[in-house]
């Protein structure tokens, strides 16, 4: 370290670490402290007052449309890279993260694996309407087809449902209910899809005190000849343990 | 929903884990723990709720796609996801010139109410204590230091500008910041205390 050097930047320390530096400062400073303990300790103890600048803030909720565009990308960049890796469905995929974490998901079945790892879950009243108008707002912007479902009103007397299908697309269905009694305990409702006779778990979901909730198709539709849902105990089932009381013929 | 439950229980730095193995529904949990936080940032930076959506957005993306270089020795989730939070609202308020001087006292205009944190409630009553914590250490701040470090930090302004602004010379900017950030750091030691 020269000593000369250090003179020119100890006092940058401060301005470095609120990033009010210009960019060739930066770089200087940044390749000063590469070599000059003095200044690495100054960064590191005065860093924890910089850190501790953004906790001061107020805080403000989030619009919810933002978790929905954000979870969107997330979940379409999952499904690329799932394809892009020749795998459409595969149980256990997440062994390896089970084993890691020493039994967190001792509860979680392989099928259920993976179905949790590539599920959209909009759960709630108020962000199950504007999360759907978000989602399907970020996947298409056409104008999405919607298919009324068919409900079991013995079951659930009030329920009514529809599936809103991107205009054009295979993919990034989204099932939207409404009036459907909360579940008592740990159950949940499951959505499937039946292609060619078999029927595949998608994702499972909660709804709103106001009986308003949305779930994504994770499959793609082509060959699939309805959709529907079931109600399930905690972690969902692998195959129906019901008749669905709510379908969607396609 | 049990598989939920569980990874509700985890701290950040497994569902940080999780993330780096790209579990998506960790992802969400992140988002749920810190997304509000990182949106009340980039409120309180650029002022206008589209453009923190639009930062937020960014930087929660840009968590995701280098979830890789997360390293639990380096600090907390929650202080690596508000710096990214913050690189990107200096980003954006150094590329869109406008840079409107009321943001920077925006402060308490606005309206303020408590973002719903998916977060225990002991958390979240740890977090109100230490934003008091925080915000009562600045006020202790002479406030001169305190600007310097406010215009910089929250505002995005570099130490020439504020220098301009306040009509000082830059060494003069650089040293407060300096002076500012050392005692900022003995009060919160001290409050902690
Ligand atoms: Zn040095």
């Amino acid at each position: 370290m020269s000593v000369e050097r250090h003179q020119i930047h100890e006092e940058d320390v401060g301005a470095y670490l609120l990033r009010a530096l210009s960019d060739v400062e930066q770089r200087r400073f940044e390749a000063h402290l590469e070599n000059c303990v003095v200044c690495q300790d100054e960064v590191s103890r005065l860093r924890p007052a910089v850190n501790a600048l953004p906790r001061s803030v107020h805080p403000i909720a989030p619009p919810l449309s933002l978790k929905a565009k954000l979870m969107a990308e997330v979940e379409r960049d999952v499904r690329e890279r799932q394809e892009a890796a020749g795998v459409s469905r595969r149980p256990g995929a997440f062994a390896g993260v089970r084993r890691r974490l020493g039994g967190a998901f001792g509860s979680l079945r392989p099928t259920m694996a993976w179905v949790s790892a590539s599920v959209v879950l909009l759960v709630g009243a108020a962000s199950g309407a504007a999360g759907l108008y978000a989602l399907t707002e970020a996947t298409n912007e056409e104008t999405p087809r919607s298919v009324v479902a068919q409900v079991d009103k013995t079951r659930v007397p009030f329920g009514s449902g529809s599936l809103v299908v991107p205009d054009g697309d295979q993919e990034g269905a989204v099932l939207q209910v409404h009036g459907m009694p909360e579940l008592e305990g740990d159950s949940v409702y499951q959505l499937w899809v039946r292609r060619d006779g078999e029927v595949i778990p998608q994702s499972l979901f909660h709804v709103g005190e106001n009986g308003a909730g949305a779930a994504a198709v994770i499959e793609k539709l082509q060959d699939v000849d309805v959709v529907m849902v079931t109600r399930e105990s905690a972690g969902g089932a692998k195959a129906p343990s019901e008749k669905p009381v709510l379908s969607v013929k396609l | 929903m049990g598989h939920i439950d569980d990874i509700e229980s985890l701290a950040d730095e497994e569902v940080m884990h999780l993330v780096q193995d790209g579990n998506p529904r960790a992802f969400e949990l992140l988002y749920e723990r810190h997304g509000g936080a990182g949106f009340s940032l980039a409120y309180r930076m650029v002022g206008d709720r589209v453009v923190a959506e639009d930062i937020s957005q960014e930087a929660f993306l840009s968590i995701w796609r280098s979830r890789h270089r997360y390293q639990p020795d380096r600090g907390s989730v929650r202080t690596w996801v508000l710096g990214i939070v913050h690189h990107r609202a200096i980003d954006a308020l150094r590329r869109n010139l406008v840079h409107d001087r009321r943001r920077s006292s925006a402060e308490g205009i606005e309206e303020r109410h408590e973002a719903p944190e998916r977060e225990r409630t002991d958390v979240v009553a740890a977090r109100r204590e230490d934003a008091q914590h925080v915000r009562s250490a600045l006020g202790d701040l002479p406030d001169e230091q305190c600007r310097v470090i406010e215009l910089a930090y929250f505002g995005g302004f570099s130490h020439s500008q504020i220098a301009e602004m306040l009509e000082m010379p830059i060494g003069t900017v650089k040293g407060r910041m300096r002076l500012g950030l050392e005692k900022l750091r003995t009060h919160l030691k001290e409050k902690v205390a």
